[in-house]
């Protein structure tokens, strides 16, 4: 076996064993160990990753896909679908984002979930979440692929549940599965189309057998796309990522914002072949992707909760990341996919420090004046929100405006793309530097004076919270460096062969976007510091109801789907259940009773009668067989 | 062959029988009851017998004697019953006994 393929196997294997082992040990692994287990064989799944990528980087550029295929899984008549791996290009490095990023976070939650309850089962499912969210990255057919799919699904459900005591959060993990399930249907339809056309699934033959244009290339696309709307939270199916905001904060930043959500945007660019096919479909992921930067952008503006900022931010972000994989900037898409994973981690991070450091509270409005306390992490939420806002030369900045400059070599369709990008980079600079002003500035709230607690020591939180923390700063900080307009743009070079971007940018465009975008990401720092910036705060008017509702998004969805269902439930117990099936069974047992109390006075006990009776039914019997004879 | 033809000889058991059945479920008495099923039992008697002869085996009227001697059997059983209830002061009517009644 080749080192790369060896090296996937280990990539992929590693994190499942420690799900299993954490699993099966139960109590004679301590709680501690549990932890460690499962961070040592992420970091044993990122090793493996980087020696791949290695391994990869020494051989010429054409030859670089490999796939390896340990047995055939499904066979039906003609149809083979092996357990197959793909290491390539944009596999390897999403392999590196999730090993990576993820053992970051597995380590960090070593010291956030420390004296929780049930924390074996925590480290479980983490471990099952990475092995799930490789095997999606790492498959070499649509149909594992899908098989990833849903097992990310199911470990965010498991994982949004974790606090299982609390119906809030049931609720969540209910929501976000349901709408992943109607992700994962349509995305299976798409599948079933491409096998009765193509008869594979592979992603090579897939390509070019698949139809080149007309409905069936349409419907493909959109069952696609279906999919990653779903699983990326883009309109109309994003209202669960908010409710997510339930599970542990490590969760949200692993699943939520760095790994999982993003994977819509890994399948746009890994089929980009089937959705070139459909232009149509292409151009409606765009602007599905601008649409929701633009209302998560908007609704970030008066939240609440520390997490749910963040998380109406992580849609924005992936709304970027949408119109990029949209106009066929691929490259971008996945570069600010990396980046965004390095600073969202980092956010949702240090929030967690400031959530534990409050013993538990989330709210920003009881928050306030927390910098004095927590510099550290005032710090890092503060590289953070600058490589949010794109403010260079942290990691934001290369790939938003990357992705920006490409919405202007789209003609009048991009040029609206590029006004709503603009428009989000305004609205992302006033929501970010919100959230920091009031976490971290003004004077020290009532609630922080009371509640604020931090560890004995020199560290404001457990060590494991520290170190992973100042790691992602210091990626939020340099991340951006990877490529940089036409000047250095390695990342392009390398994912060329798989992803080729359907047009580039000039040197000229990407100034205009990257001044455009800055420039209005520091107006819009500039508004949150007028609002929120002093000592204490202006007292602001009431936010919109329609932005506090989301849209109403929730309504809406309630107003279509379950009061219709809940009233036709209602309306067949009553005029259904009631007279047919209960009324039916007190009818027929009446029926019974009266019945046999008629029959029974047949027997009356006078012996003649039955004489007679069996003697008229003798001649009876007698005529009969003398009649038919 | 001397005699009647058959055709007479079951049309004669057929009366008995029918006489016998008519007894059995009109009289009241267990007694005239007991005395009907010995007049039914004869017509067939004799139709077993007629047949024979008719027929020319002696099947039917071993199976004849066979007959009587059940009949014999259950009126010793059936008059040990109806004496056993004059014993007792039972009344001796058929319509009195309905404890069978549902």
């Amino acid at each position: 076996m080749r080192l790369i393929d060896a090296a996937a196997w280990v990539c992929l294997l590693a994190p499942l064993s420690a799900c299993a082992a954490i699993t099966l040990g139960g109590e004679r692994l301590t709680r501690r160990a549990c932890g460690v287990i499962s961070s040592a064989t992420t970091v044993v799944a990122f090793a493996a990753a980087v020696a791949a990528f290695a391994r990869m980087l020494a051989e010429p550029g054409g030859r670089r896909a490999h796939t390896t295929s340990s047995w055939t899984w499904l066979q039906a008549g003609k149809y083979h679908f092996g357990l197959t791996l793909l290491t390539d290009q944009l596999s390897v490095m999403m392999m590196l984002i999730v090993a990576g990023v993820g053992s970051l976070i597995v380590a960090y939650s070593v010291g956030y979930m420390d004296g929780e309850d049930e924390e074996r089962r925590y480290f479980a499912y983490m471990s099952l979440f990475v092995f799930s969210m490789l095997l999606l990255v790492q498959s070499g057919n649509l149909l594992l692929l899908l098989a990833g799919w849903g097992m990310v699904g199911l470990s965010s459900y498991l994982l949004i549940g974790f606090y299982q005591q609390r119906p809030e959060a049931i609720a969540a993990a209910k929501k976000a599965f349901v709408m992943n399930a109607f992700g994962d249907a349509t995305m299976a339809l798409a599948l079933f189309l491409l096998i009765e056309h193509t008869g594979r699934l592979d992603f090579a033959s897939v390509f070019s057998h698949a139809p080149r244009h007309g409905t069936l290339a349409t419907l493909i696309a959109l069952g696609l796309l279906g999919g990653a709307v779903a699983k990326s939270a883009q309109i109309p199916l994003h209202t669960w990522l908010p409710d997510a905001m339930e599970g542990p904060t490590p969760v949200s930043a692993l699943i939520h914002a760095a790994t999982m959500v993003t994977a819509g945007v890994y399948l746009i660019v890994r089929t980009h072949p089937l959705f070139e096919n459909a232009r149509a479909v292409e151009d409606l992921a765009a602007g599905l992707g601008a649409a929701t930067l633009l209302m998560a952008g908007l609704i970030a503006l008066v939240q609440v909760d520390i997490k749910r900022v963040i998380a109406y931010s992580t849609m924005s972000q992936i709304g970027y990341m949408f119109v990029g994989a949209g106009i066929g900037a691929y490259p971008s898409a996945m570069f600010h996919l990396m980046t965004h994973a390095f600073f969202k981690a980092l956010l949702f991070l240090s929030a967690g420090i400031v959530i534990h450091a409050l013993g538990g509270e989330q709210d920003v409005r009881r928050m306030g004046g927390l910098g004095r306390a927590l510099p550290f992490t005032r710090a890092v939420f503060a590289v953070g929100t600058l490589a949010l806002v794109g403010v260079p030369p942290f990691a934001g900045f290369f790939s938003k405006d990357s992705i920006i400059a490409a919405t202007l070599t789209r003609g009048a369709f991009g040029d609206c793309l590029f006004a709503v990008c603009l428009a989000g980079a305004f609205l992302t600079g006033l929501y970010s530097l919100r959230l920091y002003l009031l976490v971290f500035g003004g004077a020290q709230s009532e609630f922080a004076a009371e509640h604020l607690h931090r560890p004995a020591g020199r560290l404001e939180a457990a060590p494991s919270m520290i170190w992973t923390v100042a790691v992602l700063a210091v990626g939020a900080t340099v991340a951006g460096f990877l490529q940089f307009a036409e000047v250095w743009h390695p990342l392009t070079t390398w994912l060329a062969p798989v992803a080729a971007p359907l047009s580039e940018a000039t040197n000229r465009q990407e100034a205009v976007a990257s001044v455009a975008s800055v420039g209005l990401g520091l107006a819009g720092m500039s508004v949150a510091y007028a609002l929120y910036g002093g000592a204490q705060p202006r007292r602001l008017p009431r936010p919109l109801a329609l932005l506090v509702q989301g849209f109403y998004w929730d309504q809406l969805y309630a107003a279509i789907f379950y009061r219709p269902a809940e009233l036709a439930a209602q309306g067949l117990a009553r005029f259904v259940e009631a007279p047919l099936i209960a009324g039916s069974i007190g009818e027929l047992s009446r029926g019974f009773r009266l019945g046999s109390g008629e029959l029974g006075r047949v027997q009356n006990g006078l012996v003649r009668s039955y004489v007679l009776a069996i003697a008229s039914g003798v001649a009876v019997l007698a005529v009969v067989f003398l009649s038919t004879r | 062959m001397h005699g009647p033809d058959v055709t007479w000889y079951v049309v004669l058991a057929a009366v008995l029988f029918v006489i016998g059945a008519l007894g059995v479920l009109v009289r009241r008495s267990p007694l005239i009851i007991l005395l009907s099923v010995e007049i039914m039992l004869n017509g067939s008697n004799l139709a077993l017998i007629a047949f024979a002869r008719h027929v020319g085996r002696e099947d039917g009227q071993i199976f004849a004697i066979a007959v009587m001697a059940i009949a014999a059997s259950e009126v010793v059983v059936g008059l040990g019953l109806i004496v056993a209830m004059g014993r007792r002061n039972v009344e001796l009517d058929v319509d009195k006994l309905r404890t069978l009644r549902g």
